[in-house]
């Protein structure tokens, strides 16, 4: 049976089927690509020997850091309030931006700004 | 009750319960505020220019300022940034007249156009008169570049690509700056650091101090000497005076 013949006597189920692949698609794709793409889990590196404490507990540190950093930021730029906390307290235990900061915010595709401005050297030079 | 007053009554019970949520978070803010303005507001900085004292070809102050602050200079007058930037002035029909040097900087004024017109309140005047701008918040607007009365604002078209003081942030392009006496230095007791530079070698031309109080090298100089402030006629307060203008 040729093509045309199968369009002629099958019309609605070849559109059914087609638009339902094309609907799908982006479905499967996500879900193989989750599977077959590995991408390497972020490797955090541990803080530095001195370090005893985090300011906040892991937890909230983990999610929250963000906001944290905002807060101090307002207090100090705008009331000139400066904490014990600031952007470069967190550089005296993690070292290094690379091995800690842009792990997870590369991981997620997250670009930010503070390092245009805010210094964070690398140990090994390299800014 | 007919149907047009129930249905008032209940709009106006509605919009009661919607606010009353809202009133702790209100008066909560406002007395957290309080408590925060008392830190800075005890001091009014101001800064006195001796022109007298000022050297003609003497650019100390400015070269201070860029690398405490790192203020960009890419060498093209486009571009270029001044927080302290120097003029040669002399009398308008007298060509034999000396030159006389004229730093000039963000005025600080007590009523700042730049604040005023800046949407995002990203220019502000702190609670100890100086006018600054947060950087994070600036949108790159430029109002504030042509509001500015004194020409005292820039604007970073490019990025810096120098970094002398890694202390001290660097701002992206992007952003407006300006003079901020270096209030991260006040903030711990230092002087700014055009004054320190200028005082390093002899010309103690700038005084920089607390306006509020009477007894400060500044308060003395201004009640002791014929001072001028620029374009006063403008009615924006500039807290930098300058004597022998
Ligand atoms: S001199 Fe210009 S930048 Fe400085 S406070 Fe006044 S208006 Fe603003
Ligand atoms: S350029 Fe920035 S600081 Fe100036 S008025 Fe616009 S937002 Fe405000």
């Amino acid at each position: 049976m040729s093509i045309k013949g199968v369009w002629a006597t099958h019309r609605n189920a070849v559109i059914v089927t087609v638009s339902t692949l094309i609907i799908l698609f982006p479905i499967a794709y996500s879900a193989a690509s989750s599977i077959l793409i590995q991408t390497p889990d972020p490797f955090l590196e541990l803080p530095d020997e001195k370090y005893r404490e985090c300011v906040r507990d892991t937890e909230y540190m983990r999610f929250h850091h963000m906001d944290l950093l905002k807060e101090i930021r307002e207090e100090f730029v705008r009331y000139g309030n400066r904490g014990e906390v600031a952007l470069d307290s967190c550089r005296g235990c993690h070292t290094s931006r690379r091995r800690f900061c842009d792990q997870c915010h590369n991981s997620v595709s997250l670009s930010l700004d503070c390092f245009g401005c805010h210094y964070y050297p690398e140990p090994d030079g390299a800014s | 009750m007919n149907r047009r007053k129930f249905l008032k009554a209940s709009g106006i019970l509605l919009s009661g319960t919607a606010c009353a949520p809202g009133l702790p978070i209100l008066t909560g803010c406002s007395s957290t505020r309080a408590d925060r303005e008392r830190v800075l507001s005890k001091y009014k900085w101001g800064m006195v220019i001796n022109l007298e004292k000022c050297r003609l070809d003497c650019d100390a102050c400015m070269v201070a300022c860029r690398k405490e602050n790192n203020v960009a200079l890419h060498g093209d007058k486009r571009w270029d940034i001044h927080w302290i930037r120097k003029v040669n002035v002399r009398q308008k029909d007298s060509p034999d007249a000396a030159w006389k040097p004229v730093p000039l900087l963000c005025n600080h004024c007590e009523e700042p156009p730049c604040a005023q017109v800046c949407p995002v309140q990203a220019t502000y005047k702190r609670d100890d008169g100086i006018v600054i701008v947060d950087h994070h918040r600036c949108i790159g607007c430029r109002y504030c570049v042509i509001a500015c009365p004194y020409n005292a604002r820039y604007f970073n078209y490019k990025e810096n690509p120098d970094w002398p003081n890694k202390e001290y942030p660097k701002r992206s392009h992007g952003v407006a700056e300006s003079c901020n006496f270096c209030a991260h230095l006040l903030d711990q007791g230092k002087k700014p650091a055009c004054v320190e530079a200028c005082d390093k070698i002899n010309a103690n031309a700038l005084c920089h101090g607390d306006l509020n109080d009477p007894d400060s090298e500044i308060s003395r100089l201004i009640s002791s000497n014929p001072v001028k402030r620029l374009r006063e006629d403008l009615g924006t307060e500039p807290k930098v005076y300058y004597i022998g203008l």
